[in-house]
């Protein structure tokens, strides 16, 4: 879990890291060219985003089933306003947004309440239910999707020049943008009193409570807040695909893959993490693209050895070798200890097990 | 139920505890508080006060509901029956978090903390209640966002220095001695500033030393002002400590008087040591 002592050392560390790293992803279509690697980075950012929003809701006790379908109603929202009202991409991604919130904000406060296990259940229910439903609607496109979502319109900027949305680069950089905003509200919540209830609920809900936290609204906001964003980046996907179908939104593989992106890149790593998870995974993936029928047991066998080796995900690997010189301190200790037995006296100040 | 007749009416007892402690003014009532789970009638018909500045002793056998009755207080499960005045307001229907907010306080019984970090910052959560800066004046780290984080700080480690842990603040608190997590626990309890502190067997598992220091912190507490109600299986502590004593057996009150009047009790002798041996006794 990340300790979340406000140290301004590390604050700025951290605002420094991400700063480095948002400059690097800026200057990724300087150095990639073709289209296809463009679009496999945007879709590790919408992936990342989608995992970021996944962490934020487990902080609070929340396993939601539902992210890919939050992020389906985003995308469908989306798409909708601007093929039947036919709004501009720039009213359509905040408008989605409220929508989302809306209906995360209805659906949380009846699933909520009965948060563990059962509320894992109605999540799973509702991230099937979204599929069959968009599926069977015709004014929605059915089983069939939606196609030819119309592209942002051009950004006028006068005197500065304009942004036409014709190729991946120019949606490399919106998608960024929305990256960048995702990270900013999340940190903006992790940072707040908010975040620290969040942490409060997800360490221990009874204490919680009992510091005043209450940990109904708390949890629903978190998960308002979680499946806004997810609805945020569906609104992205729509217009940057174009073309969408139910069944890419669907809890298998979509949902189960996002859970796989945070847990490889640990869950304690609010932001990080997810983007570590999204981007190992994609590598992987396109590492043995060239043995399609063995391509999903390497990666699977991979995962695996990290979920086992690296229980606090990929980016624990900078632990690792404090844990060893630790694990050879500790045998030094044990052996000398059997060489001088009761060499030294106990402190006392345990007493743990004592009378009761 | 083997439902024994109090021995001291509930007037007749408050009456003469009310001459002894100088006629406080109540701060908590419970009123025939009832509590079943399932079949099991846990607290039963239950009746008794906590005055301003007094440190109540709440005892009886194991089982006896005891816990039970500071869930119900604080909240955690509904009362089956009955109602419980706050300051003469009901507080009976409240939610956990809307009772600390009027200044309950609680400490568990199992150590319930947030083990996996720092001291400071188990206190430091205890400050939710108090938080006012918005959310986005704090992601633009907005000066009156800091001056807020360090005034909880400052606060936290006092508590902490007042209570003996200042030495141990920064460790993680998994780490920490059980009978520091104990104190711990009740540090958490006062960053709410309570008017009214519940313990849940803040000695249990403690040698001789650690319950003379606990000791000392709890009156300490009450000097503050603080008024405690705490439930408490070591006998000679509960003895030195409370200045009046509820006993309670199979959900029931028994007794309720002095320390000296429940030492010398007949009946919560026979709930302790068992009808059976009395009888041997005799």
């Amino acid at each position: 879990m990340n300790n979340p002592v406000i140290n301004a050392v590390a604050a700025r560390k951290r605002l420094i890291g991400f700063v480095i790293l948002i400059i690097f992803f800026a200057f990724i279509p300087a150095w990639v060219k073709s289209p296809y690697y463009i679009d496999l980075v945007i879709m590790v950012m919408i992936n990342a985003g989608l995992a970021m929003t996944f962490v934020m809701m487990l902080r609070t006790g929340l396993i939601s089933l539902a992210v890919a379908a939050f992020w389906g109603i985003g995308a469908y929202a989306s798409a909708m306003l601007a093929m039947h009202a036919h709004l501009s991409f720039w009213a359509c991604l905040p408008l989605s947004v409220v929508i989302t919130a809306l209906v995360a904000l209805i659906a949380g406060y009846v699933i909520i309440r009965s948060a563990g296990f059962t509320f894992v259940i109605m999540t799973t229910v509702i991230g099937m239910l979204f599929v069959v439903a968009v599926g069977n609607i015709g004014s929605m496109g059915g089983y069939n999707g939606v196609s030819s979502i119309p592209a942002p319109d051009t950004l006028n900027f006068g005197a500065l020049g304009k942004v036409v949305f014709d190729s991946k680069v120019d949606f490399f950089y919106l998608g960024l943008i929305i990256f960048v905003v995702i990270i900013l509200v999340i940190n903006a919540f992790y940072s707040s009193w908010a975040g620290r209830a969040w942490n409060a609920i997800g360490l221990n809900p009874r204490l919680a409570q009992s510091m005043g936290v209450n940990v109904f609204r708390y949890r629903l906001t978190s998960f308002v807040v979680g499946c806004a964003l997810a609805g945020l980046l569906g609104s992205f996907y729509a217009h940057y695909q174009t073309f969408i179908i139910p069944t890419a939104f669907n809890l298998f593989p979509k949902t189960i893959y996002i859970q796989v992106f945070a847990v490889l890149g640990g869950v304690g790593f609010a932001t990080l993490g997810p983007i570590v998870g999204a981007a190992a995974l994609s590598f992987f993936n396109e590492a043995f693209s060239g043995y399609p029928q063995w391509a999903i047991i390497i990666v699977g066998a991979l995962v695996l050895v990290v979920v086992v080796f690296l229980p606090k995900g990929l980016l624990s690997l900078w632990e690792v070798p404090g844990r060893i010189r630790g694990w050879r301190q500790a045998q030094a200790i044990k052996r000398g200890a059997e060489a001088i037995p009761d060499a030294v006296e106990p402190l006392g100040l345990d007493t743990e097990g004592g009378e009761r | 139920m083997t439902a024994e007749t109090t021995t001291a009416p509930a007037g007749a007892a408050a009456a003469g505890a009310a001459a002894t402690t100088a006629a406080g003014e109540v701060l908590l009532r419970v009123e025939e508080v009832s509590k079943h789970f399932g079949g099991l009638v846990a607290v039963d018909h239950l009746s008794f006060e906590v005055r301003k500045g007094e440190i109540l002793g709440i005892i009886g056998p194991n089982g006896a509901g005891k816990s039970t009755i500071l869930g119900v207080i604080s909240g955690f499960y509904p009362a089956t029956a009955g109602k419980v005045f706050f300051q003469d307001k009901d507080i009976t229907k409240l939610k956990t978090h809307q009772i600390v907010a009027l200044g309950i306080g609680r400490q568990f019984q199992t150590s319930t903390l947030f083990m996996s970090l720092p001291v400071t910052d188990n206190v430091f959560y205890g400050f939710h209640l108090d938080y006012k800066t918005a959310i986005w004046k704090r992601l633009l780290r907005w000066p009156s966002a800091r001056r807020e984080e360090r005034e909880f700080r400052r606060r936290g480690e006092e508590i902490l220095d007042r209570m003996g842990l200042g030495a141990v603040k920064d460790e993680i608190t998994k780490n920490l001695p059980h009978g520091y997590q104990r104190i711990l626990g009740i540090c958490i309890a006062l960053a709410q500033e309570p008017t009214l502190l519940l313990l849940d067997e803040p000695m249990t598992g403690m040698n001789e030393t650690e319950i003379d220091t606990m000791l000392e912190l709890v009156r300490g507490i009450r000097d503050s002002g603080v008024t405690i109600a705490m439930i408490e299986h070591n006998m000679t502590a509960v003895m030195s400590l409370c200045d009046r004593i509820v006993v309670v057996d199979h959900g029931q009150k028994i007794a309720e008087g002095l320390p000296q009047q429940i030492q010398d009790n007949e009946q919560v002798i026979e709930a302790y040591l068992g009808k059976d041996e009395m009888l041997l006794d005799e």
